[in-house]
């Protein structure tokens, strides 16, 4: 594999070409002043990589992804609805490459050995590094469903909860539902990837139910007591749109499926539906297990710096976090985590200190139509007596009706955040 | 000795101070307005605006790049005081201070467009 570790100056070069800085990392013979290795293309840590470049560009990065090109789970409920396609939702990793210099290893990271200061990879060699950011997102736990076990069960009752060939898939399914059906959705209990990222999927399908099988229904099972974002919007919403197609259920726990009898287990009852889409509890990406602190499932980290709190020189960021008060595991959250992580990165590798005063947003809208959008928003700043990011009293809130102005916005952030993630 | 009697003297008065104050909640670190501060700053704004206050091509969202700062600055003490009509940025402009909203606003006002 000498091919690869050529390919990286190259590349190198190329970056510092094509941004016109004049630094010393590609040049001919010249040491980069230190490298770091990402591993997880998402909204995390594609933007880490793009702004540790940006913010330093003598310091190398290389991001460790194994697929081909990204593909958006915020939006992705839009498939879902019909509204948009897979394509659309689809960037491609070579604008990190080509506008930034980042080297793109498509691998799969197998672990981070801290001795030896390097990244073990599936297929080609070991990646050295000075520090690693680790963003691997959410895993499902396993077990939690039992009768998810076999590849057969998983590959009919689907979960679509990271974008790709599964919100394909259960599009397919939703296609060839019979009118008259039942889609059953069942939430795990808090904290899982994108709060309002269920509800809006109810939306979505009631949408496309409501257009095209009008008789059928949206059964959600809530293993929360309540909604668990934008509550008031999403009820308004289903029942002034979607009366008699959507039924929520709180406390509504899914334990365990069964394929073949088409039903979802409760804890005191059954339920049968057309389709079945389980969305199991999670936990950080298996990368990340050695830094797991909190609950058996998330990272704790320094909020300074991102660095884990059991693992020096390894930075954790995205939705594999244990969150901080009232913050949210979201795209646009880790977007947020990769830029204070990055700039966190840079100091370090510089001898400097890191920012004591970090301030993050969050954004997250929800269609809960083709045209109607509702948002939550919020801002974060650090907490030097807790040590802890907390949310701006006064700031942040939602909307205050769904309203089809914040569509054109919603897209346009869309837009904009895969652009500021991956371009 | 004489060093650390004096800093254990500025602790404890501004443990009092801090005793005095109605428990402020929440106790957050001050602003850091270096340069690589408020880059860090201005890069929250980047998710919805683009990169550098630059929206990407195919956004119709208001680019922050090359305005005028007093432009900027105005605009965001509006939203801040309630007094021109948005949709969020009212809620987001409150989380940030008139002295980090100046900041960013010079910031913005010195990129390219």
């Amino acid at each position: 594999m000498k091919i690869q570790r050529r390919e990286f100056l190259k590349a190198g070069a190329a970056g510092v070409v094509f941004t016109g800085l004049a630094g010393c990392a590609g040049m001919p013979g010249g040491a980069p002043k230190a490298r770091v290795v990402v591993i997880g293309g998402g909204y995390g840590g594609a933007t880490a990589s793009k702004y540790i470049r940006m913010f330093d560009p003598s310091i190398e990065v290389v991001l460790v992804e194994p697929n081909d090109v990204f593909v958006s789970c915020p939006i992705s409920n839009l498939v879902l609805g019909g509204f948009k396609t897979i394509g659309d939702i689809t960037t491609p990793y070579t604008g990190l490459e080509r506008n930034h210099g980042v080297r793109i290893v498509r691998d799969m990271a197998v672990a981070v050995d801290l001795d030896r200061k390097q990244v073990r990879l599936a297929r080609g060699d070991p990646l050295p590094f000075d520090r690693v950011i680790v963003a691997p997102g959410i895993e499902f736990i396993e077990g939690a469903i039992p009768g998810l076990k076999s590849p057969e069960a998983q590959s009919r009752i689907l979960h679509a909860w990271k974008a790709g060939a599964q919100t394909v898939d259960l599009r397919r399914q939703l296609e060839q539902m019979r009118d008259g059906g039942v889609y059953v959705l069942t939430v795990p209990e808090a904290p899982y990837r994108c709060p309002p990222g269920p509800y809006e999927r109810a939306c979505q399908v009631a949408a496309y139910f409501k257009a095209a099988k009008p008789r059928s229904k949206v059964l959600l099972l809530d293993a929360n007591g309540d909604v668990t974002s934008k509550g008031p919007l999403f009820k308004k919403a289903w029942a002034e749109l979607y009366r008699g197609i959507v039924e929520y259920r709180p406390n509504s726990k899914a334990v365990d499926v069964d394929v073949k009898a088409s039903t979802v287990k409760l804890e005191l009852e059954d339920v049968k539906g057309d389709v079945l889409n389980v969305i199991p509890p999670m936990k950080a990406g298996r990368i990340a297990d050695p830094y797991i602190t909190a609950n058996k499932r998330w990272c704790e980290v320094d909020w300074l710096t991102y660095e884990s709190k059991v693992a020096k020189g390894v930075h954790v960021l995205g939705d594999s976090l244990q969150v901080a008060p009232l913050m949210p595991k979201s795209g646009h959250m880790a977007n947020a985590h990769g830029k204070a992580c990055a700039a966190a990165v840079v100091a370090l590798l510089n001898g400097e200190a890191p920012n004591p005063s970090p301030t993050l947003t969050n954004t997250c809208y929800s269609f809960v139509s083709d045209k109607l959008v509702v948002h939550v928003a919020s801002v974060h700043k650090y907490d030097q007596k807790d040590r802890t990011m907390k949310v701006v009293p006064g700031a942040g809130g939602v909307s205050s009706a769904m309203n089809e102005v914040e569509a054109d916005y919603a897209l346009n952030w869309a837009t904009n955040i895969w652009s500021d993630s991956l371009a | 000795m004489i060093r650390i009697s004096i800093a254990a003297g500025l602790l404890s008065a501004a443990a009092l101070a801090g005793a005095q104050q109605p428990a402020p909640p929440p106790a957050f670190a001050a602003s850091n307005l270096s340069p690589m501060g408020v880059r860090a700053l201005a890069s929250n704004c980047a998710a919805c605006h683009g990169t550098n206050g630059r929206p990407a091509p195919g956004s119709t969202l208001e680019g922050l790049a090359g305005k005028p700062k007093n432009e900027l600055a105005m605009a965001m003490n509006q939203f801040r005081a309630g007094k021109k009509p948005a949709t969020l940025m009212h809620q987001i402009s409150k989380g940030y201070t008139e002295a980090e909203i100046d900041a960013l606003a010079d910031y913005f006002s010195r990129q390219p467009r």
